[in-house]
């Protein structure tokens, strides 16, 4: 059985200059989403937008050349979810000089609001036309400027693009699992229960029917892993100090520890709410992964090889990825039959595979630069303005 | 003109990419200005809900807000919220009669410190004048219903309501 590295060695490069031809859209494309902080006064925010910029064209380009996707999205993905927490810290450290949110910031709206209670808002919102958190809703509210329409509306246009994708191209929290993921050469922990792919729907049943009945953003209250590395319940009592040690142990657990035993993405892949939500939007887009089962051996190297479960003997019997698959790339990576393959809705499996792969990765990483792009630029300008 | 497949599929991917390169001129704003034009408003547990009356004192207002109630399980007491503002303008001690309800009869007695640091924590003491309303006695900022804190330019007094 042929192992990832020996494929990926085996796969044939495509040309330098064709790969830079093919690059050519996404370059304009970064240098005019960070045009406007290179016209920036802040030495620290030029230099950061350089270095991102030029970052995801060099990705791109060796996603062109090599045709490989997953090793090069996560470097993105990972620096993505590493930086965020940077920025984010600094941002509310400056303005409230605390992490935890305290009463004072809820009550003038100013909590900042980020994509995950998104599922949890629908019902209060279409039942009551109230939105149970203490947020601005306005797009300039919120404690910087970015209020819940805001992210509501990145959200709902990177979807609308990538569907599930959002979970490998836009997530700001992901990042950090695939990390922890990456470090071991081998998982310790081989045999998971199947029965665990449920636990997100699981949550977001559960925190669903909790938020209307508590009128509460229940998992941002209670199970939000996090919160360890954002924003904080400030500890007013015996309940938040309770609810603080929740989300440190959720945090050391779903995404240190067990990553690194199973070098899968658990929290996503066991618990995320917003995940299960978004692989509804798997059924709307028009970019997908299949399985070309006359190619197909099979060795399950794309089962193994996938970070969020996606895969199983039966969906591969069907030539399908399960809903829960966020296009990551990974088992298109390792097929060493060139079975698992890019596809657009209503083609025929496995007739230009490439094709497929090219229009889907323009459209993400052009999300990948707009969104992801900007929070890392963010990260490292922090880091800049702190250490140099 | 009958379409095949994979041509509406290769259609609605070029569409696709299209509407990537729209998202951050037109259809990022356009999502965004939709929803905030969807009529929705924040739970008034935390907004205090909206001001129904202000009564003009010497130098400052006292902003009367509707009262909120809890929604199902939602484990707070009904409450008024009454904002004093601006800070600026208010006395180092505040010991005032207000009428909630404005039916001419004060309703109850608010007493707390302004001190001069913004962030310093304020305790307040309610005495109920009418039998509606919860006494408060050295409150700080436990709980949305009971509470006074400082925001911006006002200082906020929740007052819990009997149910």
């Amino acid at each position: 059985m042929a192992t990832k590295a020996e494929f990926l060695s085996r796969r044939e490069p495509r040309s330098v200059g064709w790969s830079l031809f093919l690059t050519l859209p996404i370059a304009l494309w970064s240098f005019l989403m960070f045009a406007a902080s290179l016209r920036q006064p802040n030495r620290s925010l030029q230099v950061a937008a350089i270095v991102t910029s030029v970052f995801m064209i060099v990705l791109f380009f060796m996603m062109m050349r090599t045709k490989s996707t997953y090793r090069w999205r996560r470097w993105f993905f990972v620096a993505l979810g590493l930086l965020f927490p940077v920025g984010f810290i600094h941002n509310v450290i400056a303005m409230r000089g605390t992490m935890g949110i305290p009463i004072e910031e809820m009550i003038a709206g100013r909590t900042p609001f980020c994509f995950i209670p998104i599922p949890l808002l629908i019902l209060p919102a279409a039942l009551y036309k109230t939105v149970v958190f203490p947020g601005s809703i306005l797009p300039h509210g919120g404690m910087s400027g970015g209020g819940m329409a805001a992210m509501v509306g990145i959200w709902l246009a990177v979807t609308i693009v990538v569907g599930k994708g959002w979970c490998s191209y836009a997530c700001f929290f992901g990042g950090i699992e695939e990390g922890m993921a990456a470090v071991p050469a081998k998982a310790k922990v081989r045999k998971i229960d199947p029965r665990w792919r449920y636990g997100p729907w699981a949550v977001l049943l559960a925190m669903v029917l909790l938020s209307l009945a508590l009128f509460e953003p229940a998992y941002c209250m209670w199970l939000c892993p996090f919160k360890a590395v954002s924003e904080y319940v400030a500890a007013r009592n015996t309940v938040g100090m309770v609810q603080n040690g929740i989300f440190i142990v959720l945090f050391a657990t779903l995404v240190i520890a067990l990553p690194l035993l199973t070098k899968k993405r658990t929290q996503c892949s066991f618990f995320c709410p917003f995940g299960a939500f978004q692989s509804l939007f798997n059924k709307t887009s028009v970019f997908d992964v299949k399985i070309d089962k006359t190619r197909c051996t099979p060795c399950v190297l794309c089962q193994k090889s996938c970070p969020t479960m996606s895969l199983s003997d039966e969906s591969i019997a069907k030539g399908e990825t399960l809903m829960s698959c966020m296009k990551c790339g990974a088992c298109v990576d390792v097929c060493p039959k060139d079975a698992a393959v890019w596809h657009i809705r209503g083609t025929e499996v496995a007739v230009k595979p490439e094709r497929a792969r090219l229009m889907f990765l323009y459209a993400a990483w052009a999300m990948a630069i707009m969104f992801g792009g900007s929070i890392i630029a963010d990260g490292l300008a922090t880091m800049l303005h702190v250490f140099v | 003109m009958k379409l095949s497949r994979p041509k509406l599929g290769y259609t609605a991917a070029g569409l696709t990419v299209f509407a990537a390169a729209l998202v951050p001129f037109v259809l990022y704003g356009a999502l965004t200005k939709g929803f905030s034009h969807l009529g929705l408003h924040v739970d008034e547990m935390y907004s205090g809900g909206p001001t129904v009356r202000a009564i003009q004192a010497t130098g400052y207002t006292i902003d009367v807000h509707r009262q909120v109630a809890p929604h199902m399980w939602q484990h707070e007491k009904p409450f008024v919220q009454l904002d004093w503002r601006p800070v600026g303008a208010l006395p180092s001690h505040v010991s005032e009669s207000v009428d909630v309800d404005g039916d001419g009869k004060p309703d109850l007695r608010v007493n707390f410190d302004v001190p001069k640091n913004p962030k310093a924590r304020l305790h307040v003491n309610v005495e109920a004048l009418n039998p509606r309303y919860e006494p408060m006695h050295n409150v700080t900022k436990e709980k949305f219903s009971a509470l006074i804190v400082r925001v911006d330019d006002a200082i906020l007094v929740r007052v819990p309501v009997k149910e």
